[in-house]
């Protein structure tokens, strides 16, 4: 092996226990994985539980824990929207958290069944602040669901769409799992996000073509994909594994690999 | 600061034990043919690879294998795997055809193929299967329609029945971390093809559950990328005999009968 030395930041890692083998909070194996993968740091959040509060603290304690190698996300919960802008005050003050994390599907919101307004606030608040946003999205399908949270691929004649891209303009809008690369290429809802300068793409997918990635890369450049695990759900190497292989230039990967998650969080490694 | 290798290669002989050659029906691929895939593993450092055609395991197995055939067309990096389907294919045709070609391996597919996974489907193959010590692949994995649930109680209780013939779990994906690391426990006779299982630390967990002499690589190109799982494996702490046999020598073993 010939390693380099490059700053290797995961964007996407998950903490809260979920009775399933490795979603257990056991930090000395996420540690180990971390340091088998070549990972500087890992940006954490807690997405699984109905009380946000609590979700926000199972991150500090990790933290806490090792200021050194892990870094806090936040969660809100958009049924209980009264609580939300306390917690976001909370986290991006008192606990110095990097950006927010969303799971909309995970909980219970689609194009059809709600309405988006629960989500303004918060959206508004991260907007007032330039504050990155990442939102879970998974294949076309998911993408259509959640799509009216970033404006991309929802219809434009369904009655809950809403441009989010337009109507929150300061907010950096990040794509979970749409820059790990489709099942298949061309895939239209990477094709949608060509020409969206504040819409980042994260890698982390349990599956990916061959030549999917590359594809993903080509088409909305290296400077807006943004490498992530899933982790504890996927081994960390993986992922990195289908940047340093994949066919692009050096520079693109270490780019993807940490440089753009820095520059877009203002980071100091 | 982090630690990456941006030109990876494998430091082991390869032997990819699942990949795909020619085009499925439900999806455009980037590379389909002989050529391409040959240039893939020489980029990737796979020197052989274990090959079953799409629609041998999606739809028709006869048809399928036939094109496989056309496409390996004598090419030595490629070791042909045939699909059958118990529950439709004459197995004296079948037999025939797997010694004509010199085939080592076969794969079943009960969720495309649409059969329960028992002795009243299988019984004449499973004897089939001893006699000829031919290693069983038990494909997992299925997408999208007419397809039905992999049933592992039904898959576990028959291949406790039959001790002597090898099996693979093969296309088992992160999600199945719940079964599949027990089933492995419990059967002796079956290995792990790891080309769709991501779960965290999954190399060294697979080696503790069956043994470093049941764990195999496998890519599952194209419709996943090759390197990746090579990757992993690589930066898992294996001694360099561990490594070897996880990259490649397990499967030749087997497809050898030993």
């Amino acid at each position: 092996m010939a390693d380099i030395d490059t700053p290797i930041i995961d964007f996407h890692c998950h903490l809260g226990r979920w009775g399933r083998p490795h979603i257990d909070d056991d930090i000395d194996r996420y540690l180990h994985t971390m340091d088998a993968a070549g990972i500087d740091k890992s940006l954490v959040n807690c997405i699984w539980f109905g009380d946000a509060r609590r979700c926000n603290d199972v991150v500090q304690k990790f933290v806490s824990a090792r200021p050194d190698r892990f870094l806090p996300v936040a969660f809100v919960t958009p049924h209980y929207p009264d609580e939300a802008i306390a917690e976001l005050d909370r986290c991006f003050g008192e606990l110095g958290a990097k950006f927010l994390k969303i799971y909309p599907n995970y909980f219970g919101y689609d194009t059809t069944n709600y309405p988006p307004e629960q989500f303004f606030p918060i959206f508004e608040w991260c907007d007032d602040r330039g504050i990155a946003v990442m939102s879970h999205a998974y294949g076309p399908y998911l993408v259509l669901r959640t799509g009216w949270h970033i404006g991309l691929s929802a219809p434009r004649d369904n009655p809950n769409y809403v441009n989010l891209l337009d109507r929150f303009p300061n907010v950096k809008w990040v794509i979970g799992h749409k820059g790990g690369g489709p099942g298949q290429v061309p895939d239209a809802s990477v094709e949608a996000c060509r020409d969206l300068p504040n819409v980042w793409l994260e890698t982390a997918a349990s599956s990916s073509a061959a030549g999917a990635f590359e594809y993903v890369v080509d088409t909305v450049g290296a400077d807006r994909v943004i490498y992530g695990s899933d982790v504890p759900l996927f081994d960390q190497r993986n992922e990195v594994a289908r940047i340093a292989t994949a066919d692009i230039p050096d520079e693109s990967k270490k780019k993807i690999l940490g440089l753009n998650a820095i520059n877009l969080l203002g980071l100091e490694i | 600061m982090g630690k990456v290798d941006l030109h990876f290669q494998p430091t082991v002989p390869v032997f990819d034990a699942n990949m795909h050659l020619g085009r499925p029906h439900d999806r455009r691929v980037t590379v389909h043919t002989a050529e391409d895939t040959l240039a893939a593993m020489k980029r990737a450092g796979v020197g052989k690879a274990l090959v079953h055609h799409p629609h041998a395991s999606f739809r028709d197995s006869h048809d399928g294998n036939g094109w496989l055939m056309e496409l390996i067309d004598g090419e030595p990096a490629f070791e042909p795997q045939f699909v059958c389907n118990p529950s439709f294919d004459n197995l004296d045709e079948f037999a025939a055809e797997v010694e004509e070609h010199g085939v080592r391996s076969v794969r079943l597919v009960p969720t495309y193929h649409m059969y329960p996974f028992r002795d009243w489907v299988l019984g004449r193959w499973l004897e089939w299967f001893e006699d000829r010590n031919l290693a069983v692949w038990v494909q997992v994995n299925a997408n999208g329609n007419n397809s039905v649930d992999f049933d592992p109680s039904a898959v576990h209780d028959t291949i406790k029945d039959h001790p002597n013939v090898k099996f693979v779990l093969s296309e088992f994906h992160y999600q199945i971390a719940l079964w599949v690391y027990p089933f492995l426990r419990s059967l002796p006779n079956v290995y792990a093809e790891c080309s769709k299982f991501v779960s965290t630390n999954w190399v060294p967990e697979m080696i503790e559950v069956s043994s470093v002499d049941r764990v195999m690589y496998g890519s599952g190109f194209p419709t996943e990328a090759l390197a990746p799982q090579l990757y992993t494996i690589h930066r898992s702490g294996l001694s360099d005999e561990d490594l070897a046999k996880v990259c490649g020598g397990n499967l030749e073993r087997l497809l050898s009968g030993a």
